[in-house]
């Protein structure tokens, strides 16, 4: 087994890497905790990078990486569902920004203020909407991502999904994976904070209770990962509900602990740990929290 | 529950019913200072501010049996938080110039706290001394009977509304950080001070820093004596019971209470989860009883610390439930000050005024008498 990048896969995140050194300029976006950057996401978009796969010879584990990258960045554009789970729609492979949700429409939703298509998971059924601009409106949130919601489904072009197994299975999948970009972002930046910053006399990062749980938390964001990048691989029931399982599941604890260690400085907007903390809270709390991707992931077990 | 506590529980429920302010306080600025100014103003009109000030010097001199009885109702009514912008002068600050304040000081600055003429702030984190107090670098340079201060101070609540800071300067280069430090008043309108406000995750800005150049205050303002300010810092504990804090975990433990009613009965989990938590509540608040009715007539040892670590940890968690209760998009989370703000907010309580590490070491050092581990 081999877990080393293939050099295809090589080769496609060194050319993201150009690509997000390219824009790296952030025009700031109201309400004023969003930190969406418009410009790496038509950059990405027009790559090529969310429709990877769907190339010859690709697939979505070469996606998850891509995700897992972008997710590392400070700032947030639409991807995951894009890259992970359009894929599966009867939609063309630049019919994004796309936003998942739940019920009519009326749920705010991420990305939904920017997004082209809308896919609903209403229960027992699920529809791809074509959105209309006009008929979304803003929703002011504390959690980064931009939330809107419609004002109803009324006069849009709603088209029945069949696949709803095939659309949870994606969307547990690209959470995770988004997840894990997040966790590793925010424990490289308290690293390097518990190295700088001293107290008592030695860098924080020397105290043994601070070591311990960093060493903890970075467990938890590489199991996160791997479990993520096994789920984008094998593409199956069973492994995409227990990487969001997982992932939701650690998110609580990681946040906390990487705060503790920032102490004050961590809960200012001049320090950037919250910009991972506000999206992992955001992801945490989707597709019905923890316990309802374990359930999901027993049944998809055992029956 | 004797006559005299049933009456005092009967008062106070009483005037707190007719005079709880309706709606949330404005979240900050002049507005801000305006509502708490207010609010401390009408409780020393009738006689309720300060309760655990001694009567000598303006307060209610209530037991501390009596002041768990007042801040038990003052949550029941829904009064604005104990932590506001007036918590500092009212249970810090006051209290230490009762403690060490000269008569001078005491005359000026006592009653103007209790009757909501003017807000303190704190002034003793800084940028490389937060946990370590004993780091201060902020200097405080004898210049005649002046004390000329240079430094930057930092997470200090409401200093952009307040009038006074209890300011803890360096002012013996050469000795220990116990014999170094000095307590001084310092008005916020002394030339060389700025105060820059710091937003924070949660939205709106909570702390500020201060940043000090040649800032000159006369040594009158120094309390408790040059070069004794880490004593005079302690002495707030020789009478001062964190009763406050009662309220705070009374209101806690009624908002699980009115997310357990809130919540579906086929949602078994999350039920069992909140009961959990209810007992949780429980269990701090008995703690919380025992710790200021056994230290009512002694100074406290460090059983504080088992009560504020497992309070902090509390708030969290009742923040956390509350948005998995209700859902991320639900508007009562995703609002301006819903739930999704309080959860934001909450990370604070374990960080501010001691992180929970520092009360382990408190507990594991003081308590259970554990060896003092490398600092």
């Amino acid at each position: 087994m081999n877990y080393g990048l293939t050099d295809d896969q090589a080769s496609i995140l060194a050319g993201l890497e150009q690509l997000i050194a390219a824009n790296a300029a952030v025009t700031p976006v109201q309400p004023r905790h969003v930190h969406y950057s418009e410009a790496l996401a038509r950059a990405v978009a027009e790559s090529g990078y969310l429709a990877i796969a769907r190339e010859g010879g690709f697939g979505v584990l070469d996606a998850a990486l891509v995700v897992e990258r972008l997710a590392r960045l400070p700032w947030v554009i639409e991807a995951a569902a894009s890259a992970i789970v359009a894929p599966i729609l009867p939609i063309c492979a630049d019919a994004g920004p796309i936003a998942l949700s739940r019920g009519d429409g009326g749920c705010p939703a991420r990305f939904l203020p920017m997004a082209k298509v809308l896919v609903l998971d209403q229960g027992d059924v699920a529809v791809l909407v074509r959105v209309e601009p006009g008929r979304v409106e803003w929703v002011e949130s504390l959690l980064a991502y931009p939330y809107g919601r419609l004002d109803s489904l009324e006069g849009l072009d709603c088209q029945p999904l069949e696949d709803r197994a095939a659309l949870r299975r994606r969307t547990r999948i690209a959470l995770a994976v988004e997840a894990a970009g997040c966790m590793a972002a925010a424990v490289a930046l308290v690293v390097e904070h518990v190295k700088a910053r001293h107290a008592f006399g030695r860098p924080l990062g020397s105290f043994q209770a601070i070591q311990h749980r960093l060493a903890m938390a970075a467990e938890v964001t590489e199991a996160t990962k791997w479990l993520a990048f096994r789920a984008a691989w094998s593409d199956t029931e069973a492994d995409a509900a227990i990487a969001a399982a997982f992932a939701q599941s650690h998110v609580g604890s990681l946040t906390y602990d990487l705060h503790q260690f920032c102490g004050a400085m961590g809960l200012t907007l001049e320090f950037p740990l919250h910009l991972w903390t506000y999206r992992l809270r955001a992801l945490l709390g989707e597709l019905g929290g923890a316990s309802a991707q374990a359930r999901a992931a027993a049944v998809a077990t055992w029956g | 529950m004797t006559d005299s506590l049933d009456n005092a529980r009967q008062q106070a429920r009483a005037w707190l019913a007719a005079n709880v302010p309706s709606g949330p306080p404005p979240e900050e600025g002049p507005a801000s200072r305006a509502f708490v100014l207010a609010w401390q103003k009408r409780q020393a009109e009738s006689g309720w501010a300060g309760v655990s000030w001694p009567r000598e010097f303006g307060g209610r001199g209530a037991s501390v049996l009596e002041q768990i009885i007042w801040f038990e109702e003052y949550a029941r009514a829904g009064a604005p938080s104990p932590l506001d912008a007036s918590f500092v002068g009212l249970n810090h600050a006051g209290p230490t110039l009762i403690a060490c304040g000269t008569a001078a000081q005491k005359a000026f600055h006592l009653p103007r706290i209790l009757n909501g003429e003017a807000l303190w702030c704190q002034g003793f984190s800084e940028p490389g001394a937060g946990s370590d107090l004993a780091s201060i670098k902020t200097r405080g340079r004898l210049e005649g009977d002046t004390l000329v201060v240079d430094g930057h101070k930092i997470w200090s609540s409401y200093a952009d509304i307040a009038d006074y800071q209890e300011l803890l300067v360096r002012t013996d280069p050469q000795a220990k950080s116990s014999r170094a430090l000095t307590w001084i008043i310092c008005p916020m309108e002394t030339p060389g001070l700025t105060v820059r406000p710091i937003k924070t995750m949660a939205g709106p800005h909570k702390y500020c820093e201060i940043f000090y150049d040649a800032v000159r205050i006369p040594l009158s303002n120094v309390v408790g004596g040059l070069n004794n300010g880490w004593p005079t810092a302690m002495s707030t504990l020789a009478f001062e019971r964190g009763t406050a804090s009662v309220a705070l975990m009374i209101g806690l433990i009624r908002k699980v209470e009115q997310l357990l009613a809130a919540c579906p009965a086929d949602r078994a989990a999350m039920r069992a989860r909140l009961a959990g938590l209810r007992a949780q509540g429980a269990s701090i608040r008995a703690m919380a009883y025992r710790v200021a009715l056994e230290s009512a007539d002694t100074v406290p040892d460090a059983s504080g610390s088992l009560v504020r670590l497992g309070f902090s940890e509390f708030v969290q968690e009742v923040a956390a439930v509350a948005i998995d209760l209700f859902g991320l998009d639900a508007p009562q989370v995703l609002r301006s000050h819903g739930l999704g703000y309080e959860y934001l907010d909450a990370f604070s309580e374990t960080i501010a005024g001691g992180t929970s590490e520092i009360q382990r070491n408190i507990i594991a050092e003081r308590l259970l008498g554990l060896p003092r581990g490398p600092r």
